[in-house]
């Protein structure tokens, strides 16, 4: 290898002293492989140069905006999940059938040891009635057959009152008091609709006989 | 010297001329700045923030009546000393860039011609990756166009130091890249 070869770098980057860089190039004047070799390096010099460009060209390409990505996984993923969802197989739920509940009402205690007549009243009419018991609104009655009965615009139903004794314990609610239960009945016989209404006895009283 | 044809002296009094004059010097030194960085193996963003952290140092140092002589070569100092930094903070060494994804760098480049460069310039980060850190940082301070001295200033080592590791390092590529 030439003496002159460890110089050469040193000269093409012009880090010599003007006296050894002079007597560089003259060396590399008659000496085939220094310049083959200083070709060389030059050469290794630029491609360093070209990598360096390409390696900060490819880091701010890759720092280019990235937002679509996890926007656009996303979506998919939604839109997976419909289409799973779509794709499921489906089987047609039909609706319960409906049954009209039947109701057991037991007859009030109190009024059973009082009289035999039940204190709980079931009316079919074809006029919609406001049935009060005559042992509610008058207590000291022997009978329940004696009810004042108010009557409403046609409407076929069933009225049934219920002293409030019967669902409640002692003292929860007012005495006197009882529940009407308006029922409908479909033309094909089943209950159409119930509902419970309060009544209280000594307001009936005051505003009926002041 | 080989490498980017970058003014080796600044006109240094510039800066105290005005902010016009240091933003054109941020325009002149921010590329080679952050191509050191992202080539030491620092991700675009860590490069864009040591290098505006630089500058703001800069501006420190030159507020505070600072020396003005070789503000290239201070910089790329405090950068690379902002870039050892995270390497501390975050346990991590310097490596040369990933070149996975290296593509030819001109535009007008035909197919056969990119995936030459390609080839050739995977072939030269594998080799650069073969070098000891020293000669790779002389090597890429040399490439942003840093002269010895300012090379050996920016690395804490000596003149000759530096001018026997970018010789070593040449010749290691050179035979390397079988150039």
């Amino acid at each position: 290898m030439c003496e002159f070869s460890g110089r050469l770098i040193a000269w093409l980057d012009r880090e010599l002293p003007a006296e050894e860089a002079a007597e560089v190039e003259r060396h590399l004047g008659d000496c085939a492989e220094c310049q083959a070799g200083a070709e060389a390096f030059r050469r290794v010099s630029g491609e360093i140069s070209e990598y360096c460009n390409a390696v900060l060209a490819s880091s701010v390409r890759n720092v280019s905006p990235q937002w679509w990505k996890p926007v656009a996984l996303g979506t998919g993923a939604v839109a997976a999940l419909i289409a799973l969802f779509l794709a499921m197989p489906r089987t047609h739920v039909a609706p319960p059938e409906f049954h009209a509940p039947q109701v057991k009402m037991a007859v009030p205690r109190a009024v059973a040891a009082a009289a035999p007549a039940p204190a709980i009243s079931v009316q079919r009419v074809h006029r919609r009635q406001i049935v009060v018991p005559a042992s509610v609104r008058e207590p000291n009655a022997a009978s329940a057959q004696n009810q004042n009965v108010y009557l409403l615009p046609d409407e076929p139903m069933i009225q049934i009152a219920i002293p409030a004794d019967e669902m409640f314990p002692p003292g929860a609610v007012p005495e006197g008091m009882h529940f009407v239960a308006d029922m409908t009945i479909a033309p094909d016989g089943s209950a159409e609709r119930l509902q419970m209404q309060p009544r209280l006895a000594g307001f009936e009283r005051r505003t009926t006989q002041p | 010297m080989s490498g980017d044809a970058a003014p080796l002296a600044l006109p240094l009094s510039r800066l105290s001329a005005g902010a016009s004059e240091a933003t054109n010097l941020y325009r002149e030194l921010q590329k080679p700045l952050l191509r050191y960085l992202v080539c030491l193996g620092l991700s675009s963003d860590e490069a864009q923030d040591v290098v505006q952290d630089a500058f703001l140092t800069l501006h420190r140092h030159l507020s505070s009546g600072g020396s003005q002589e070789n503000i290239r070569g201070w910089l790329f100092r405090v950068a690379h000393n902002q870039a050892r930094n995270r390497q501390k903070r975050y346990d991590r060494n310097f490596s040369a860039a990933s070149d996975a994804e290296l593509d030819a760098v001109s535009h007008e480049a035909t197919p056969e011609r990119a995936v030459l460069e390609k080839e050739k310039f995977q072939q030269l980060g594998k080799a650069m990756r073969s070098l000891t850190a020293s000669e790779r940082e002389c090597l890429l301070l040399r490439a942003s166009g840093l002269r010895y001295r300012e090379i050996g200033e920016v690395l804490g080592i000596a003149t000759s130091t530096v001018s026997d590791t970018v010789d070593r390092a040449i010749k290691k590529l050179a035979e390397k890249c079988n150039v």
